[in-house]
């Protein structure tokens, strides 16, 4: 569960061009919710995102993960808890493109350890489940969009963490691949029981998420579940 | 875990091939030409010090006190052979040899010039120095009143292989006394006072010349490598005048000392070629690849393994251009060892130094070492800029900007 009470952050605070991103967030998401933060640009979604996913921190306001606040954490602490609990979909796929397939799904469970038959089993676990499988070999510049997108997909998810943030993951991709990804991250969030957090304005992400958490202006406007 | 930094640290070290190709190369070549000119440099010192023991000084040299400063054949060693005898039953000494030396006039039927006689058992001394690999022209023989002698001494008096010569001094009884002398051998030491003024002739001869007896000397030179065998001496001939060969040459020691800091400038110089080279390639590497950094850190991957894979990468390049660098090297330095580098248009410059017109080049493992420990240094070193770039990275800023 992730609770965020009162959460405010600003950016350049102090100066003229102050900007209140996020203001006075209240939010409880629940284990394996399958949500989408929507909003017109510059809302405050994917700042939101970046709080929970502990990749910025709030100037005001506590987020608890499960029991744990992690508003004061360290740098070092952050990166351990993302390191630990979360994981990440970019819009970009961000691969890492000297290693391949394999070796970029494995990346995350290689940091955390795991052995090496874990890591060779679970890697082929997500990656047939994401159709990747025949593609294990090969380099990510090899691949379309639609298959670097589910290589991050399954990155993200190799490591069985928590909460997975995506940031407006299909913003690159065409409606069939972002159709079958999100069908996948869906089949994904019912299986594994992975809390998954979309920043996006694809309709898309919209009919297929159960909860949309509507903001405008860096406060919540909206939240209902369907 | 370190597994997947080493993939990473190689993968990415060629990431760019023709940059760190030229890197490499770039080390190499400089590292090769740095240890040529190590080697070189050692090779001249190491020759020049080498025929200064052998023709002249020993390792260590016994005189009688006083004699040093003031040259008389007052001052000499007179039981010589029983201290020879003494030295050669001591652990470490490897040669001992006497010598009996006068200084005073050498004349040809034209000109005269100031010479150093000096008495030497030929056997003994082929022993001790090889005598004989410094003869530039003639036989070496003492027969019959023969005399070898230094090249620029022949050369100012104009001396050929045949040459009648007198060499006056005073005696032991202070009168003046002359031998003449037929010049069977000219000798080139690349010892600038020998081959400037020192004319050879038999011991046997010198004693009966300068009226001295067969258990005189005015030099004991001795051949031995053992640090403490000068400590020892000292305290064995407390009433002698021992001395160490650079405190009998200290123009060799100022040599020395001049190439070291030919050396280690030259070091530094090639050292921070590495250090600007791989900090250059590496700097452009880590800078092109920010993202890839920001993705690592979102994902949760800590500092230090971006740090070590940096490192790595940087250690790879140094030491890719290291081993480039050892085996170029090494090749030319066995090459100059073994042929050495033919300096003859130069050869009368060098000979006046002391140098020879052949130069050949030494190999020490140290050179390697050394080397290799300041490439690590400087690889390590040149990341630390761009290391420090990457510690102040906002990942969030990387993933904006991606958008």
């Amino acid at each position: 569960m992730i609770k965020l009470q009162n959460v405010n952050k600003y950016f350049y605070r102090g100066e003229p061009r102050e900007v209140h991103a996020l203001r006075d967030i209240n939010l409880i998401i629940e284990a394996g919710e399958f949500t989408l933060f929507r909003g017109p640009s510059g809302c405050g979604k994917t700042t939101l995102l970046n709080v929970i996913g502990a990749l910025d921190s709030c100037d005001s306001g506590e987020i608890f993960l499960q029991e744990r606040e992690i508003t004061a954490l360290s740098e070092g602490e952050r990166t351990n808890l993302r390191l630990h609990e979360m994981g990440f979909v970019f819009q970009a796929y961000n691969l890492i493109p000297v290693l391949n397939v394999e070796e970029n799904i494995g990346f995350v469970m290689r940091l955390r350890g795991f052995s090496d038959s874990d890591i060779k089993k679970r890697v082929l676990e997500v990656a047939t489940l994401l159709e990747i499988d025949n593609k294990l070999k090969s380099l990510p510049n090899a691949l379309s969009g639609g298959q670097q997108q589910r290589v991050a997909v399954a990155r993200a998810v190799a490591a069985k963490p928590k909460i997975i943030l995506a940031d407006e993951p299909t913003a690159n991709l065409d409606s069939k691949n972002s159709e079958i990804l999100i069908g996948m991250m869906r089949e994904l969030n019912e299986r594994e029981e992975i809390s998954i957090l979309f920043a996006s304005h694809d309709e898309l992400i919209m009919r297929s998420v159960t909860r949309i958490v509507t903001l405008i202006d860096g406060a919540v406007a909206d939240d209902y579940k369907q | 875990m370190y597994k997947l930094i080493l993939k990473l640290a190689w993968k990415n070290s060629f990431l760019r091939r023709a940059r760190v190709l030229l890197v490499i190369i770039m080390i190499a070549v400089s590292m090769s030409m740095m240890l040529v000119l190590e080697g070189v440099y050692d090779g001249l010192v190491k020759n020049m010090v080498d025929k200064n023991k052998r023709s002249e000084s020993g390792d260590i040299s016994i005189f009688a006190k006083e004699y040093r400063v003031n040259r008389d054949l007052t001052y000499r060693i007179k039981n010589a052979d029983e201290i020879k005898a003494q030295l050669q039953s001591m652990k470490g000494v490897e040669a001992v040899v006497l010598r009996v030396k006068a200084d005073g006039l050498l004349s040809t039927a034209r000109k005269s010039s100031f010479a150093s006689l000096i008495g030497i058992d030929l056997k003994e001394e082929e022993h001790f120095g090889k005598f004989s690999e410094f003869l530039k022209e003639g036989v070496i023989d003492l027969q019959k009143q023969g005399a070898i002698v230094g090249i620029e001494l022949a050369k100012t008096l104009k001396l050929r292989i045949g040459s009648k010569v007198v060499f006056s001094t005073q005696d032991t009884k202070g009168e003046i006394n002359s031998i003449a002398l037929h010049v069977r051998a000219i000798v080139q030491t690349t010892n600038i006072g020998l081959d400037n003024s020192a004319i050879f002739i038999d011991i046997n001869q010198s004693h009966k010349f300068l009226g001295t007896t067969s258990q005189d000397a005015m030099q004991i030179a001795i051949r031995g490598e053992e640090r403490e065998l000068y400590e020892k001496l000292k305290r064995a001939f407390p009433n002698l005048d021992v001395k160490e060969f650079l405190e009998l040459q200290p123009m060799m020691k100022m040599m020395q000392d001049v190439m070291i800091i030919f050396n280690s400038v030259t070091f530094l110089i090639v050292m921070g070629v590495v250090f600007i080279g791989i900090f250059g390639v590496m700097y452009v590497s880590i800078l092109e690849r920010v993202r890839e950094f920001g993705i690592m850190i979102s994902l949760g991957m800590p500092y230090r393994y971006i740090r070590a894979q940096i490192f790595l990468e940087s250690i790879v390049v140094g030491l890719l251009g290291y081993l480039g660098g050892a085996v170029l090297g090494a090749v030319l330095l066995i090459y100059l060892e073994r042929y050495g580098i033919d300096l003859s248009a130069f050869s009368d410059a060098l000979e006046m130094w002391g140098y020879e017109a052949v130069i050949y080049a030494t190999i020490k493992v140290s050179y390697f070492t050394t080397t290799f420990g300041a490439i690590i240094t400087a690889s390590l070193l040149s990341v630390i800029i761009p290391l420090a770039k990457i510690k102040k990275l906002n990942p969030i800023e990387v993933i904006k900007a991606d958008k």
